[in-house]
């Protein structure tokens, strides 16, 4: 178990949801850190936030997951000692933008990104674990070109019959329909959606869906990907914020939209893997698995 | 897969005293503790000033248990689940660890609290549990039982399958039994029905109690030809699809239980 002493608090990094991130330097190896500092409020006790990030993160060892080394807990803060990263996924897009106008990845590295994130995404599912939180902030990136899911607060285990799922989950651009409409049976899926917004986002430099409330953000994913019916979902109308009287609209034509927002060639490989990653109906969405095994992905794993 | 369904069927019950028993038992034996009342050298009450008039005498284990399940309206789920923290506990204490009288109170109440955050969306803050405790702990007692619960687990709050399966075996076994007599039930309607077609009606099918106590049913020694029945998929769909208030476990008992039987 780690003391406090043993690092230098450096810079501040941000603000996360319950906490802040300071870069920190381990005087004893000299290796860079992130400190995630979490304030107790002794009202509430632990938060179960930390009790979940930590728990789930102590055991989760994979390239594409960022390491959490250690855990310093005082009476009234809680320190989270992290593998140091470069940078975030979002401040990296926002530093390629020219004036107001957002740059998309050249597709190489688009599919490099996308190919980390959906391992480590998929490494989270085969150990039961939902990340709900999945958006560029989260995935941080490093010099080399690597990239790691961070910021397991609102993760969760899943696989045993236990309760309360809240649709309250996933920052809004990136949350599922099944979702935004009410639903608590979610499971792997839902990680899945927000990877083929992540992945459409790298495209274009700018978010596929960004609504401003719930309804809106419905509107505009089914403006896009077409108003699901009960052939294409048959459960849909089963969800608890169904709305019957949904305005009906058609598919649109994704990789022309798409192809319109970046100088990159977007060929019908991906496009049929954006199809399978962003399917309206849960229980069409690809697994993470899948979506590895897609054809876009043949020249990692030929 | 009977252990999963079987878990499924007892988180779907109400908790019993039955389950407030098995936690009190279980608690006790992660720890030994010294009882109030059997101090070897008797004490003097302490001194004036040292009494805290907020704190209630230590209640027993399982008026405590019950307090909290009745105060919090608690899941069973997240109840039971923390059986598996108990025992982990068990095993990683050393063997001559020794508490106070009120120990095994706080190892339960520490384990339910973490229960609760770890498995739940929205749980109760620390501020709550000690109200909910009438006064036998306050904020800063739950505060710390909950920081040295978790230094000793270190962090590793997760419970799989297998722990649940292993940690509530005692309440699952009879489940199980009933889970398999219901099987046999069901396989025994569903041959009735085929047989004599259309003179048993489904509704007798579906009005059929999935689990009846063992003493309510006559010998299936009977039927021994029956078991290989109940492997067919289409029962196992029908029995999935009964209404959940059926497989309450030995309570659920109803009158429609003989009828069944009387059936054959």
């Amino acid at each position: 178990m780690a003391s406090s002493s043993q690092f230098k608090q450096l810079e501040k990094l941000g603000n996360g949801t319950y906490a802040t991130v300071y870069k920190g330097l381990n005087k004893t190896t000299g290796v860079y850190v992130a400190l995630k500092e979490v304030k107790l409020d002794s009202e509430e006790g632990t938060p179960s936030t930390a009790v979940r990030e930590i728990s789930l993160m102590k055991e989760l060892k994979h390239e594409n997951i960022v390491r959490l080394y250690d855990v310093i807990h005082t009476e009234n803060k809680l320190t989270l000692v992290f593998e140091f990263m470069d940078n975030d996924l979002k401040k990296y897009m926002d530093s390629r933008m020219v004036g107001n106008t957002p740059y998309g990845f050249e597709m190489s590295l688009v599919k490099y990104f996308e190919w980390q994130l959906l391992q480590g995404v998929a490494f989270c599912h085969e150990n039961r674990i939902l990340h709900r939180d999945l958006k560029p902030q989260n995935l941080l990136i490093n010099n080399k070109g690597q990239l790691k899911l961070g910021d397991f607060g609102l993760a969760r285990a899943f696989g045993i019959p236990v309760n309360t799922f809240s649709s309250e989950v996933v920052t809004l651009w990136y949350r599922a329909p099944d979702v935004l409409m009410g639903s608590r049976t979610y499971s792997t899926s839902i990680d899945i959606w927000s990877c083929g917004c992540i992945l459409a986002e790298m495209i274009t430099g700018r978010p596929l869906f960004p609504g401003t409330n719930d309804e809106e953000q419905l509107k505009l994913i089914f403006e896009t990907m077409g108003t699901p019916t009960e052939r294409t979902w048959p459960e849909i109308s089963t969800l608890p914020k169904y709305n019957p009287q949904l305005p009906q609209h058609l598919p649109q034509d994704l990789g022309a939209l798409l192809q319109s927002q970046t100088r990159e060639k977007i060929d019908s490989t991906l496009v049929d893997l954006l199809y399978g990653l962003l399917q309206p109906n849960p229980e069409r969405r690809l697994s993470a698995k899948q979506a590895l095994n897609h054809p876009w992905f043949a020249e990692y794993y030929q | 897969m009977c252990d999963a369904k079987a878990v499924k069927v007892l988180f779907k019950s109400p908790v019993t005293d039955d389950m407030i028993r098995f936690l009190t038992n279980t608690t006790l034996r992660v720890i030994p503790c010294d009882r109030e009342q059997k101090n070897a050298y008797p004490s003097p009450p302490s001194s004036p000033r040292d009494t805290q008039p907020h704190k209630r005498s230590l209640p027993s284990l399982m008026t405590f248990i019950s307090r909290l399940v009745r105060y919090t309206n608690v899941y069973t789920s997240t109840l039971l689940t923390a059986t598996c923290y108990l025992h982990k506990l068990q095993r990683i204490l050393p063997r001559d660890a020794h508490g106070l009288p009120s120990t095994s109170h706080r190892i339960f109440l520490a384990c339910l609290i973490l229960s609760a955050k770890f498995h739940n969306d929205s749980s109760p803050q620390n501020r709550h549990w000690a109200e909910y405790t009438d006064g036998v702990f306050c904020l800063e007692d739950v505060n710390l039982m909950e920081r040295q619960l978790l230094q000793l687990l270190d962090w590793d709050v997760r419970v799989g399958e297998e722990d649940l399966y292993e940690s509530l075996q005692p309440l699952l076994e009879p489940i199980k039994l009933d889970l398999q007599r219901s099987r046999k039930v069901m396989a025994r309607n569903y041959y009735h029905q085929r047989n004599i077609s259309a003179s048993s009606s489904t509704s007798t099918l579906v009005g059929t109690p999935s689990l009846q106590s063992l003493k309510s049913v006559p010998s299936w020694s009977r039927l021994p030809s029956l078991s290989r029945l109940s492997s067919s998929s289409s029962l196992s769909t029908t029995l999935e699809t009964l209404p959940d208030k059926m497989a309450l476990g030995p309570r659920g008992h109803s009158p429609h239980d003989y009828n069944a039987v009387a059936m054959v």
